[in-house]
């Protein structure tokens, strides 16, 4: 299977422009013979929305931006960012990603871990998400997150838990510090947690950043997909668009599930009657 | 649309008072056009910290408006403030008699940064802090120079719209001359805000208190019966404009950048 990362800039607050960019890369992707492209967080819409939030949210079940690329999934398979508002929750707008394919929305995740310090303040403009759900997808049983998520352990483990086999991350995340080597201190946390939750969780990571600048924040790129043995198949460059292409073998998450044996291993009702008891004791 | 006035003033008067003293300052120094806002201005300023600690400086260029500094001599002396005059025109008139030009927005804004330099000056020279006089409109529109007229250093008009400036000056019994005239940026000779912007401010303000303050869409206000025409005017304005009220962008490099996170209050320790 081939899997494309769009490493894009979208345009801040502009719809239109950045379906435009979306059906294009999708196009180059599908002349690759990709199977699925995924696109970064908030890609539709640009990232640093403020109070431009509520102008670009989309109703997944009637938007005819998001059916034009439900229809386009027939073709290929797509991971999109968007900002969510459903009839029945006005005014709620979620920072969220729909997996579509075959014509339909096959699953949307809304953001649970909203960064709200330092740089971020994603939970003024957000409500937040409640859970991690696996869906079945054409590539196996997969997970969602978005940025922040996938740096919270628990949210790799409940997918783990919940049975995916492919996890999905679509970012926008900054990059900063400058003081190594190679890219951004900041990228490191993302190809660290990256490799470990692909080798710890025995599945693929597929984690899409953006590039671009918003308001003075240069976004890092390094997008990367990990094999379920925790090797790097492929990683796209820092700050710059790219369309990373990377064929991911479906035997090898046997191959690793029979060698590394945590799958097998785990007991999910040790850890919900452990957070039970922790729970009972929290003070919150 | 309407505020509550007496409250209104008890805000913005203790808001000067508490901005200045904080800083260190018992002074403040505003340019006084004659205009209503500048008036408006001047009076919240005296009466916040005494009419003697407030310098109205009057910054004509050349002869020209002579009835706008006759009206900002009255208000000084209604107001009871120390006023000093300054001509524009040698420094104005220095830049671009090498570097000639017919437009008059560029030579408008010259002034206008002329006159803020001047203002800066005199703040140090007298220890005494800006008071910006841009109102809610102007700021939300763009209707004014950056680096100009919106350059202060507090502003206690920014939330009023022109609208409301007017309800704070009846309330607060400013001359009827400076109430009634047409408001001007008094960057050429006959210029008017109205017939410049294409709209009364009645209009201009009862469309931006729909989308601003109740939040509506577009569509909203042109079904309240707004011309569509108009509200993507005053909308395009906004949009267009969002440059000026903010501080510009810094290039995040480090792990810590001023203005992204960085953050610090205003008022720090004061």
């Amino acid at each position: 299977m081939l899997i494309a990362l769009a490493q894009i800039a979208p345009h801040l607050g502009n719809l239109k422009k950045n379906l435009a960019l979306h059906l294009e890369t999708a196009a180059k992707a599908r002349r690759e013979k990709a199977d699925l492209i995924v696109f970064p967080e908030l890609g539709l819409t640009g990232y640093k929305l403020r109070d431009l939030v509520e102008t670009v949210a989309l109703d997944p079940g009637r938007a005819p931006l998001l059916r034009e690329l439900k229809s386009l999934s027939r073709e290929i398979a797509l991971v999109v960012g968007f900002v969510e508002e459903r009839p029945d929750e006005k005014g709620l707008f979620y920072n969220s990603a729909a997996f579509l394919a075959k014509g339909r929305i096959l699953h949307v995740h809304r953001k649970v871990f909203l960064p709200n310090s330092g740089m971020f303040e994603e939970a003024r403009f957000f409500a937040q998400g409640d859970h991690f759900g696996t869906f079945p997808s054409p590539f196996g049983p997969a997970g969602m997150m978005i940025c922040r998520d996938f740096l919270q352990l628990n949210a790799g483990y409940l997918l783990f838990a919940g049975g995916s086999e492919i996890m999905i991350t679509i970012s926008a995340a900054p990059g900063r510090g400058l003081a190594g080597e190679k890219g951004f201190a900041s990228s490191r946390m993302w190809e660290l947690m990256g490799e470990s939750m692909a080798f710890f969780t025995t599945s693929t990571v597929v984690y899409c950043n953006r590039v671009g600048v918003e308001d003075g924040m240069t976004f890092a790129g390094g997008s990367f997909v990990f094999s379920p043995s925790g090797r790097l198949l492929a990683q796209a460059p820092y700050a710059e668009s790219h369309l990373l292409l990377a064929e991911v073998d479906p035997g090898a998450i046997r191959k690793a599930r029979k060698t590394w044996a945590w799958k097998r291993d785990d007991k999910p009702a040790v850890t919900l009657n452990s957070l039970q008891r922790t729970l009972l004791h929290h003070d919150d | 649309m309407t505020i509550n006035a007496p409250l209104a003033v008890k805000i913005l008067t203790a808001f000067i008072r508490e901005e200045l003293t904080k800083a260190g300052f018992q002074k403040g120094v505003l340019g006084l056009s004659g205009g209503l806002d500048s008036s408006v201005c001047a009076a919240l300023a005296a009466l916040a910290l005494g009419p003697e600690n407030i310098l109205g400086v009057m910054m004509p260029c050349g002869a020209s408006f002579t009835g706008e500094r006759d009206d900002a001599g009255l208000v000084a002396k209604h107001l009871g403030i120390r006023t000093e005059t300054i001509d524009i025109r040698p420094m104005v008139e220095a830049y671009f008699e090498k570097r000639p030009t017919d437009d008059r927005i560029r030579r408008g804004n010259k002034m206008a940064r002329e006159r803020m330099s001047i203002l800066y000056d005199i703040s140090a020279r007298d220890r005494a802090l800006i008071l910006g006089t841009s109102n809610k409109t102007e700021l939300l529109i763009g209707y004014g120079t950056i680096h100009g007229d919106t350059a202060c250093a507090v502003n206690p008009m920014g939330d009023l719209y022109k609208t409301q400036v007017r309800q704070i000056a009846a309330h607060l019994g400013l001359p009827e001359r400076i109430r009634t005239k047409a408001p001007t940026a008094g960057l050429w000779a006959g210029q008017t805000d109205e017939a410049e912007l294409g709209m009364a401010y009645e209009e201009i303000d009862l469309i931006l208190f729909k989308l601003v303050d109740e939040r509506e869409s577009r569509k909203d206000v042109v079904a309240a019966g707004f011309e569509a025409a108009k509200v993507d005017r005053i909308l395009g304005l906004i949009r267009g404009s969002e440059f000026k009220r903010q501080m510009p962008p810094i290039a995040k490099i480090s792990t810590r950048t001023i203005g992204h996170d960085f953050l610090y209050p205003y008022d720090w320790e004061r």
